[in-house]
């Protein structure tokens, strides 16, 4: 395939013309209950290309390899249609082209472990779980492995192969008491081998557990809070109140936005930092190289609480006078690459978490994430369960907490950032433009911010 | 020998689902078009029964003999199948008109002027806001086979267009957008779809403080999937099976109030997920799931069908009404069109009867949460607040909490009489609620 790819990039007619192949091995396993939902192993394979003609991208889709220069054709011709339509042409930022082949390390390669062994290791969590209480009415078990190998040539000589491991494990517990149904869960993900999802039977013990103590917990009461951010959930927070807007396919065609998010504009206080890090070896989705075959690289998004940089791709780049960053990402072969974050986190600070709870009469200390979302400045995201804080103590848990805010307020609204950091690559995944679930993780310490709304009864 | 035939010589049973998207999509970008891309993707997903364990796999592009290995070898370590693939025998069912061939024949140049139309017509009334849009046209074509001799194939048409407008000021920023997705090329109302886009930016052109508490809050249809998503996921037979839906055990009990009725329908002709037949081959049905307050059934795959010794209701359906699915997912039971029986009056009664409250059309964090339990806390992400019976302007950091089922059953204050398609296959009319909580900042 490497051969066919070079030469069809190279015979295209094209401005500028990319070509993507992608091979995926995988294999899956679940169980609900006492139900083996999942379980299966194989492989599937497709490509896309992208031409880019007079500032307009044409893309092609497909899955028969053979087809491959007549796509690049048919590519070619849509972009000519929607060039005739463009006022505001695309164009790319230069890179240096590069030949690059990559293989993610791993201990011990899911691809030779048996599926039988894979199905026992969920079989043994989901058991542990189903075990654990007579209020456990229900579980969720999954294991899922991916080998994604993808080939990438470009009409600017660039050539870069990579193979990408993927490998999560989610345990989710549901407790019912009468009419009353909680859910207590733990999920992971690393690029890595199956070694990553060995020996996490504490987690689902507490995923259980968690699930259980729910039951006794009571709805958390709408309002105003200060509230502490656990590590997991801050990342989260960071990722969907401000990773996306940093996003600058956002900012491509929007000049009141990037008026907005224009470099050098104080968003937060000041010692808030905010990193996007290219490539960190073994976590959720790194590879060297983006999906435009641009190599990664850090990227501070606040330094000092100043907007420092943007994540780019190589047409948001140009546009706004940038160097691209190697944030643009595909999900997969169906997909073209669009800017996406990769490994975003707050930097450790300098508070305990003793002294955060310091001085909070009523506040909530938020755990984990289900789940966020954004709109621009709004963002929300729900925290998988909260502890009210009593006078600098923290009380009794709490359930369905979720906050929202204001992103541009709440980043001048952090009072402490912890010394203590956790970076974690999740089972599930970001999902954007239709793109869904791309492998990233997020990071922080704890974190106190006043003034955060809550949804609650 | 075809896969069906291999996979038959080494397991008792087999079933094939292959799978055919051809289509084109433009997309806008700040009020242009940005990329036209085709896709031709095909997708096979192989189910055996061999030595009565049940396996699957699936691929694209792969060879017929890996797939039949991989089938194989899943089996092999797998469960007794509790549930045969579908026969010769088993009911066909009526054919669902699904395929219009008009829209093939819409041209990418056609998609692209009905874009830049858009575009114009919100910029004519709001010149300052960026407008996004994407369109899409395309066919799919679906096929079950199984070595038991049912054979069921058929092409499925699809259109849909997706208009955003964002405002963005220093301090301010919000958007709105409307979307349509048919079956049937004259199904797309473009003027329809820009009203509604419309509607929304006149009525946030100022900011409002919400009602706060417990006000009437007025779900438009593009806000109902908050009370509806925890339902059908509640209602689905799998969940009952598992007792992880509040409804288990409650079937012929009034759970919601009797103005509430609600019908999973697979045969409606041209609606977004009709078919005539389910990813498993069983005919789509017509099932009403909650008649008058009254649970009346559950829906079902073949798998939830045997287990709880049920009929399948051709629910078997790879993919949920959030998204996701395609030939590389087993089929599971999911909701086809989601009909909920209008009542009466227009939107604009439904305002006036409300006097103070708050009007939701679209929410930030949808499902996320724990949303088994029908506990919903999510950002108003499109809300008016309404002031004597008139919308006085859009909220902001505003969140809304509550439980669904709790709000169907006893918080129903009038269901509107004009349902519309929203959310991809929900048809619903605007719900007037009360019991919902409402805080902002």
């Amino acid at each position: 395939m490497e051969d066919r790819l070079r030469e069809a990039v190279a015979q295209s007619r094209a401005d500028y013309t990319e070509a993507r192949w992608e091979q995926v091995t995988r294999s899956r396993v679940a169980f609900q209950r006492d139900q083996l939902m999942a379980l299966e192993s194989g492989e599937e394979a497709g490509g896309i290309v992208r031409c880019l003609v007079r500032g307009a991208w044409g893309i092609a889709v497909f899955t028969d390899p053979k087809e491959l220069p007549r796509k690049v054709e048919e590519a070619t011709e849509l972009a000519r249609t929607a060039a005739r339509h463009v006022a505001d042409p695309v164009a790319l930022a230069p890179v240096e082209p590069v030949e690059a082949r990559w293989q993610g390390e791993v201990r011990r390669d899911f691809r030779g472990v048996p599926l039988e062994e894979k199905r026992r290791l969920a079989e043994g969590y989901n058991k542990l779980l189903l075990e654990h209480s007579p209020l456990i009415a229900s579980t969720s078990v999954r294991y899922t492995d991916s080998w994604r190998t993808t080939i990438y040539a470009n009409s600017e000589g660039t050539y870069v192969e990579q193979g990408i491991p993927d490998v999560t494990l989610m345990v989710a517990a549901v407790a019912r008491r009468n009419g009353d149904i909680q859910q207590g869960f733990e999920s992971l993900g690393y690029a890595a081998g199956f070694e990553a999802v060995l020996g996490k039977e504490e987690q689902a013990l507490q995923a259980a557990q968690r699930a259980v103590d729910l039951l006794s917990a009571t709805p958390v009461q709408g309002g105003t809070y200060t509230v502490i951010l656990d590590p997991d959930l801050a990342g989260v927070f960071i990722h969907e109140a401000f990773g996306h807007i940093c996003e600058a396919d956002f900012l491509l065609k929007n000049a009141p936005l990037r008026e907005v998010m224009r470099v050098g504009t104080r968003f937060a206080v000041e010692f808030l930092n905010v990193v996007d890090d290219g490539y960190r070896a073994r976590e959720r989705g790194n590879a060297p190289y983006d999906d435009e075959g641009v190599p990664r690289r850090k990227t501070y998004l606040i330094k000092d609480g100043v907007l420092s940089g943007l994540m780019h791709s190589r047409a948001t780049a140009h546009k706004m006078g940038a160097e691209p960053t190697g944030n643009a990402r595909a999900v997969s072969w169906e997909h073209e690459p669009i800017v996406r974050m990769r490994n975003t986190y707050i930097e450790p600070g300098t508070a305990s978490l003793e002294e955060m709870l310091h001085g909070i009469e009523r506040g909530l200390y938020a755990c984990a994430a289900f789940g966020g979302q954004t709109m621009f400045e709004q963002f929300t995201f729900s925290a998988a369960w909260g502890h009210e804080i009593v006078n600098g103590k923290i009380g009794p848990m709490v359930r369905d907490v979720v906050l929202t805010g204001n992103v541009f307020h709440t980043l001048q609204n952090i009072e402490m950032i912890g010394t203590d950091f956790k970076l974690e690559g999740s089972a599930g995944g970001c999902g954007k433009g239709g793109q869904w679930p791309l492998p990233t993780t997020t990071g922080a310490p704890h974190v106190r911010v006043r003034n955060v709304t809550v949804g609650g009864r | 020998m075809d896969i069906l035939g291999k996979a038959g010589q080494r397991a008792e049973a087999a079933e094939l689902y292959e799978e055919l998207r051809e289509g084109v999509a433009v997309k806008f970008h700040g009020g242009e078009i940005e990329s036209v891309g085709s896709v031709a993707v095909r997708g096979r997903a192989l189910r055996v029964i061999a030595e009565g364990r049940l396996g699957f796999a699936s691929t694209a592009g792969g060879t017929d003999a890996a797939l039949v290995e991989s089938a194989l070898l899943a089996a092999s370590h797998g469960d007794r199948a509790p549930f045969r693939f579908l026969g010769a025998g088993d009911g066909r069912g009526p054919s669902v008109p699904v395929l219009d061939p008009a829209v093939g024949k819409i041209a990418v140049e056609d998609l692209i002027v009905w874009g830049e139309d858009a575009v114009r017509r919100v910029r004519e009334e709001f010149p300052e806001l960026v407008v996004d849009a994407s369109l899409e046209r395309g066919t799919v074509d679906v096929s079950v086979r199984t070595t038991e001799g049912a054979e069921r194939a058929e092409r499925r048409s699809y259109l849909s267009m997706t208009v955003e407008a964002e405002q963005v000021r220093q301090g301010d920023i919000w958007s709105v957008y409307a979307s349509r997705l048919v079956r049937r090329a004259s199904d797309l109302d473009r003027d329809a779809l820009l009203a509604d886009l419309i509607r929304e930016l006149r009525w946030g052109r100022e900011i409002a403080p919400p009602p706060l508490g417990a006000p009437p809050v007025l779900f438009l249809p593009t806000g109902t999937p908050v009370l509806l998503l925890p339902l059908m996921v509640g209602l689905s037979g799998l969940a009952v099976f598992l007792g992880t839906s509040p409804l288990k055990g409650r079937l012929g009990e009034t759970a919601f109030d009797e103005r509430f009725s609600l019908i999973d329908d697979g045969t409606l002709p041209f609606a977004p997920r009709s078919r005539t037949f389910d990813d498993e081959g069983v005919p789509a049905s017509k099932l009403p799931l909650v008649e008058n307050g009254v649970v009346s059934s559950f829906y079902y795959d073949l798998r939830a069908a045997a287990l709880a010794n049920a009929d399948p209701t051709g629910n078997g359906i790879k993919g949920n009404l959030l998204g996701g699915g395609g030939f590389r997912v087993p089929p599971g039971p999911a909701s086809r069109n989601v009909v909920v029986a209008p009542g009466e009056g227009t939107v604009d009664d439904l305002i006036q009867e409300m006097g103070d409250g708050l009007i939701v059309a679209g929410v930030l964090g949808l499902g996320q949460g724990n949303i088994q339990s029908g506990a919903f806390s999510n950002n108003v992400g499109v809300g008016f607040a309404v002031k004597g019976g008139k919308v006085v302007g859009r909220v902001k950091n505003t969140m809304i909490a509550g439980n669904a089922y709790d709000v169907l059953k006893d918080g129903v204050r009038a269901i509107g009489g004009q349902a519309e398609w929203t959310f991809g296959a929900l048809h619903v009319p605007p719900v007037l609620t009360t019991g919902v909580r409402v805080v902002a900042q």
